[in-house]
């Protein structure tokens, strides 16, 4: 069955308040294109987790899409700190569950195999999980291990309501390739009720028949297929293309104030109308192919 | 002849001489992958790298901008995921060694990488924990690396993202974990802690540097041996492994 969707369909299928999953990592793999257009959609109230804040996530926040983030910490690598998520906690104006790594991708796990909580060894004589005590106390308690006696902190599965997960390839049923590290990405679609797949490229249903053991993310979990090609720009993606300085520059310029991060959306989100002129006004083909990954290094 | 060498350099060989051959080693970028990287170039070759978003021994030729760059990915045995790395290696308990830095570190090795200031006033949210609380938390010991700071070295450090030896003495035991910070890296010295207190205890001062020097520009007293040797300066191959084949555009070293 094709699930092979336009963008705008695929994001008007979310309702405001919603948990979104999203797969960026920092600066890499981030589902910018599918941000941009939830902005353009003025969805609001959106949840959002992911084991390390990406670019996808600190757009959102910066436009006022999002009350609530769960994650384990992050930033824009060399580029900077998540400015919009940071000034949303200094000013309290964004509700934060903060995580580390692991435990956000131990709440996935245990959403995704069905159990009721997962113990983990982290967190433990942290101030971490004294905050997250006092924040969220219904995602964290302790347990005594019935075999050995020991006390564990638990977590409480996290189940979101739609994974995006950016791609390099998928069959329009949505079985798709993620070349690379996949971080949290695996967890996150299948702890999620449904997943948007974002693909560089949709390749035929015999291209993934031919190398099955590289499907990452299996059609049953996905309700939308996009294909769009730079849909992670400026981020990069594997073996695809780089991540474009210039521009992850100039976006952490401009979400140094709300006042210039407003001139940065009406410039290339709001004055946009849609993602293949978006393409056009950060340069055009000649700029993007520039970007195209060396096939050896992947980068 | 005197060897010519940056306060850099000398932490990242001294981070390198903390690494034995075969061990596991969880590393964040900068002067960890430096020293990881020397470490393996030289005395450990047999040495595995990990990275927690799912990247195991890479053997990067160009340098990246951070862990999300593919630059730093570049030939690795294996490229998987956070419960991969983090859990199944980590959690799992195969991790020997693990490399952080920080923003603010206390006498007992507790680091702070989330805020400054005063978290329920008015603060500066930083990057967080990342997989540092679960490194911290999990690897048999941890080597800590940071700029010798009064700011830096405090007394009291305004949250602990990942433990060392919380308030000292049993309480890392008691709070149901093994494991540890083993040494103190800066550009001043090297630190170790108190079997039983858990106390920071300075264990070499770096060559050039005064007793009062180190001292002087911490937040908190560590306690001082009688005799403190000198930390031993690079090698010449060291230098120019680190200059020339490791970090040779100056990404990692600043």
């Amino acid at each position: 069955m094709t699930k092979l969707s336009t963008l705008s369909d695929a994001v008007a299928s979310i309702p405001s308040g919603a948990h979104l999953a999203l797969s960026g990592f920092a600066i890499t793999r981030c589902t910018m294109a599918f941000s941009r257009e939830v902005i353009r959609q003025e969805i609001k109230h959106l949840t959002i987790s992911q084991c390390v804040g990406a670019m996808d996530a600190d757009m959102l926040v910066g436009a006022g899409a999002v009350d609530r983030m769960i994650y384990g910490g992050g930033s824009l690598d060399r580029f900077g700190r998540l400015n919009c998520v940071n000034r949303g906690i200094e000013d309290g104006t964004l509700a934060v569950e903060e995580y580390s790594s692991l435990s956000v991708a131990f709440r996935y796990l245990a959403g995704a195999l069905g159990m009721p909580f997962m113990p983990i060894r982290s967190l433990r004589g942290s101030d971490l999980i004294a905050q997250l005590k006092e924040r969220s106390p219904s995602d964290i308690a302790n347990i005594t291990d019935p075999f050995t006696g020991d006390e564990w902190p638990v977590l409480k599965p996290l189940l979101p309501d739609v994974a995006v997960v950016q791609v390099q390839t998928a069959d329009e049923e949505g079985n798709a390739c993620i070349m690379g590290p996949r971080w949290d990405n695996n967890e996150q679609v299948r702890a999620s009720q449904r997943t948007i797949v974002i693909a560089e490229h949709v390749v035929t249903d015999e291209t993934i028949r031919q190398n099955p053991e590289q499907t990452s993310i299996p059609g049953l979990f996905v309700s939308h297929v996009v294909e769009l090609p730079f849909a992670a720009h400026p981020t990069s993606v594997y073996r695809a293309y780089d991540y474009d300085a210039e521009q992850i520059q100039a976006y952490v310029e401009a979400t140094h104030t709300p006042e210039s991060f407003h001139t940065y959306l009406d410039q290339y989100v709001y004055n946009v109308r849609d993602h293949w002129e978006y393409l056009e006004r950060v340069g055009g083909l000649k700029h993007l192919t520039s970007l195209q990954a060396d096939p050896v290094k992947g980068y | 002849m005197e060897l010519d060498y940056t306060p850099s350099e000398l932490m990242a060989v001294a981070g390198a001489r903390e690494l034995r051959d075969r061990e596991v080693v969880a590393v964040g970028l900068g002067l960890p992958v430096v020293a990881s990287f020397l470490a393996k170039q030289t005395h450990a070759p047999n040495m595995t790298i990990l990275f927690e978003l799912g990247v195991i021994d890479p053997q990067p030729v160009d340098q990246g901008v951070g862990l999300a760059d593919p630059r730093v990915w570049y030939r690795a045995n294996v490229l998987s995921s956070f419960v991969d790395i983090l859990g199944e290696v980590l959690h799992r308990g195969r991790v020997d060694v693990g490399f952080l830095g920080g923003l603010e570190v206390d006498q007992f090795g507790n680091l702070n990488t989330s805020l400054l200031g005063d978290p329920k006033r008015k603060f500066r949210h930083m990057i967080g924990s990342g997989g540092a609380n679960d490194i911290a938390s999990c690897a048999k010991r941890t080597i800590i690396i940071m700029r010798h700071e009064e700011r830096k070295l405090k007394k009291a450090i305004s949250f602990i993202t990942s433990p060392g030896y919380i308030t000292g003495n049993d309480s890392r035991a008691r709070a149901g974990l093994a494991g540890g910070p083993s040494r103190v890296i800066t550009d001043k010295a090297i630190f170790s802690f108190h079997p039983d207190t858990k106390q920071m205890m300075l264990t070499s001062i770096h060559p050039g540097i005064t007793l009062e020097e180190v001292l002087g520009t911490m937040g908190f007293s560590p306690l001082v041996p009688e005799h403190i040797p000198y930390t031993e300066p690079p090698t010449q191959e060291q230098v120019r492994l680190i200059r020339e084949v490791i970090d040779p555009q100056h990404m990692y070293m600043g």
